[in-house]
């Protein structure tokens, strides 16, 4: 569905992506995980044509290079920073935007009717957007990217600044999206997400793509060793790494007997400060 | 195309809700132009409503004064007198709406029942249909008025008739018996009116009716002079403020279009449209026809406003219906070049509108360019406001041949092309 091929691209001396290449399957979930600076948005916008690529190229479908109309007519997109009209309804943003894709006519109010419905908009269709929360406006954000029905979906950030009851909505409706065969990109900062909803996950930091793999495969190879805190019934507290936590447990209970214990598995914020020596979450 | 339209109905749309927006397009200049328009006028003519007449006084006895000062206490009529020369040209150029001309002998005329009826002369525009109705009915009740105070004031018909049997006596053109009659009769009904006062003021009413029906056979003539209006000046201060508040409103959709384009960057609605499958060439042109269409309707809505509230008439329609195109045409451009003024709403709106209100000083959009030194006037010529004036000018009240329009025009379309593909090109080179 989508070629990535060693793309670059520098902003001055700052080079936002380093040769980056990558491969999503028709039907993926390819979750981008990277701290804020990582390069997403950029890697994005030059999916979308928005960019072009100092280097490297990018071929979407069979047709190829997104910077061609009938290309970008397969993708829809969710920027990062919500581009919707707030003087407009709901309703007219997105059916201004279908237009701009080319829908007309009948066709038109079933997508836009679909598309309101589906991120749960419709009751509130005809509000203007200025009078929607932070997490409608999202809604209708990822309203405007799907209208159309694009083959290839990129959502930038799609729940920042959201409540928990929108994001969860947001998931649903993303994973409802897989079901009907729509390749995603989701870039993220958040590891939960990526873990929770993405069949592969790149990891991305200082534009380079350090590792890609399913979340599983990324913590095995890259998680290292779960780690075992537990406290002796004397209150001495033990702290260690081991690959068989469970063994670990059965040694300590043996030896000396257990008060407390729990064990931290690796997860993708291992996987990131593990691959970059630094935490996800400082950034 | 279809995405051009929907583009630019979006913009209308929003336009319509932008309350701002919609009352600088819209009712800021119908303000501008009426409020100084009426400054203007008020300046000219005293301030006095009514029409403008001028009464020209060939008789010059005291009856023809009397008519003059009768006419002046009228709410109706706005008078001033001049020579004959003056009057038509005041008249010709619009200053005054019609000149009355009492001519020699209208003093006499007016104090004989049985002689010669008063003559007036009206003096006006063939095309003035309205005001020529009007001044006819004033002027017909005025000479009738006075015809019916001679039948009810006594004296007055008896000094009235001691002059007519004067004039019997003396007249050659009378045949002797109708002479002999009338010397007979005249003296009598002299008698008759001195001696007995007190039954003519008691029946009043019937000398009044009778004085209509007498009245009939001695109605006073108006004849109508025919004067071509010279259109060489504007008919009214609100031809000079009309274009100027067409051009705060075309300035005011201008900046509104551009810096709407400066927030669609800013909003980040620009970076969607140019994921979808259109060209950048396309948003631009959708807020390029918006913005065309927006100040197209603003000119022809002030355009129409003031020839139903200050019946100002372009002297061609044609002319001036080209001279908003190529107006419109020129801001379009000039709402690109605002749109890349600055890269926030506030800066460009800024920076924007104090370029706009500098090239409407310049350019004679606040005090109209024949009021200003020479040199302001040459310096003018560097402002779209000045070209964008002259055009409407012309059409207005100056009647600009075609050859006259066209350098008006051509600089417009110019300013617009250049503009929009400057503005366009650094507006690319930035997104
Ligand atoms: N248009 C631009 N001009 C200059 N620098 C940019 C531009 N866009 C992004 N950058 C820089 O490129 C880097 C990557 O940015 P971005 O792709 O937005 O990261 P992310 O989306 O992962 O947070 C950042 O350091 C950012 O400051
Ligand atoms: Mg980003």
């Amino acid at each position: 569905m989508l070629v990535i091929d060693s793309i670059r691209k520098q902003f001055g001396d700052l080079v936002a992506v380093d040769s980056v290449s990558l491969s999503i399957a028709a039907g993926e979930i390819f979750g981008l995980l990277g701290p804020n600076g990582a390069g997403k948005t950029t890697t994005v916008n030059m999916c979308v044509g928005l960019l072009r690529p100092d280097r490297g190229s990018i071929a979407i479908g069979d047709t190829g290079d997104p910077t061609n109309k009938d290309v970008r007519r397969l993708v829809g997109v969710a920027p990062q920073s919500l581009a919707i009209y707030d003087e407009m309804s709901g309703r007219e943003n997105v059916t201004f935007f279908g237009k701009m894709q080319g829908l007309r006519g009948s066709e038109l109010k079933e997508r836009v009717a679909w598309a309101l419905e589906f991120v749960g908009l419709a009751d509130r269709q005809q509000d203007k957007a200025s009078e929607y929360s932070g997490g409608m406006k999202r809604r209708l954000n990822l309203a405007i990217a799907v209208v159309h029905k694009p083959k290839l979906l990129l959502l930038d950030e799609p729940t920042v600044g959201v409540d928990p009851q929108s994001r969860n909505a947001i998931f649903e409706h993303i994973l409802a999206l897989r079901e009907m065969d729509t390749t995603i990109i989701y870039t993220t900062h958040y590891m939960e997400e990526a873990q929770r909803l993405c069949d592969r996950v790149g990891i991305m930091d200082r534009g380079n793509l350090l590792a890609i793999d399913s979340v599983d495969g990324l913590i095995e190879t890259h998680g290292g060793a779960s780690r075992v805190i537990a406290t002796r019934p004397d209150g001495e507290a033990v702290e260690m790494q081991t690959d068989d936590p469970l063994a670990e447990l059965q040694r300590l209970q043996s030896n000396g007997g257990l008060q407390t214990f729990h064990v931290e598995r690796a997860n993708l914020e291992t996987v990131f400060l593990n691959l970059t020596g630094r935490a996800l979450r400082d950034e | 195309m279809n995405e051009i339209i929907a583009l630019a109905a979006k913009d209308l749309r929003m336009l319509l809700r932008d309350k701002a927006g919609f009352f600088f397009a819209f009712v800021f200049p119908v303000v501008y132009a009426s409020f100084f328009g009426m400054i203007m006028s008020g300046m000219g003519g005293g301030g006095s409503s009514g029409i403008y007449v001028v009464v020209v006084d060939e008789d010059q006895t005291e009856g023809s004064a009397a008519f003059v000062r009768q006419l002046s206490d009228l709410d109706a009529l706005n008078v001033i007198t001049t020579g004959r020369d003056e009057a038509q040209d005041l008249v010709r150029r619009g200053k005054r709406a019609a000149m009355l001309v009492l001519p020699t002998g209208f003093g006499k005329a007016r104090a004989e029942i049985f002689g010669n009826p008063p003559e007036v002369g009206l003096g006006i525009d063939p095309a003035r249909a309205a005001e020529t109705g009007m001044l006819q009915g004033i002027l017909m009740g005025e000479l009738f008025g006075d015809l019916q105070r001679v039948f009810t004031d006594p004296t007055a018909m008896a000094g009235q008739l001691d002059s007519t049997i004067d004039e019997v006596r003396n007249a050659e053109d009378i045949d002797p018996l109708t002479k002999t009659t009338l010397l007979t009769f005249l003296p009598a009904l002299k008698t008759f009116m001195t001696k007995m006062p007190d039954l003519q003021n008691d029946d009043s009413n019937d000398g009044g009716e009778g004085t209509n029906n007498a009245a009939g056979f001695m109605q006073p003539k108006i004849e109508k002079i025919d004067i071509l209006p010279q259109r060489d000046g504007p008919q009214s201060a609100y031809e000079i403020t009309l274009a100027q508040g067409a051009v705060w409103g075309i300035m005011g959709c201008a900046a509104g279009f551009g810096i709407s384009l400066v927030v669609e960057r800013t909003r980040g609605t620009l970076v969607r449209l140019r994921m979808a499958p259109i060209s950048l060439w396309q948003v631009l042109a959708g807020k390029g026809v918006a913005c065309f269409f927006t100040t197209m309707t603003v000119g022809i809505g002030l355009f129409v406003f003031a020839a139903i509230v200050f019946g100002v008439r372009p002297h061609s329609y044609a002319m001036l219906a080209i001279a908003l195109v190529c107006v419109s045409f020129a801001f379009v451009g000039i709402m690109m070049m605002l749109a890349v003024m600055g890269k926030t709403e506030q800066a460009a709106g800024g920076i924007g509108w104090a370029i706009l209100v500098v090239l409407a000083m310049i350019g004679g959009g606040m005090m109209p360019l024949a009021f200003m030194p020479a040199w302001m006037q040459d310096v003018a010529v560097i402002s779209p406001i000045k070209w964008s004036i002259l055009a409407m000018e012309g059409a207005m009240w100056r009647a600009f041949s075609p050859t006259e329009m066209l350098t008006p025009c051509l600089v417009l379309i110019g300013i617009g092309i250049g503009c929009f593909g400057m503005g366009a090109k650094v507006f690319k080179a930035t997104v």
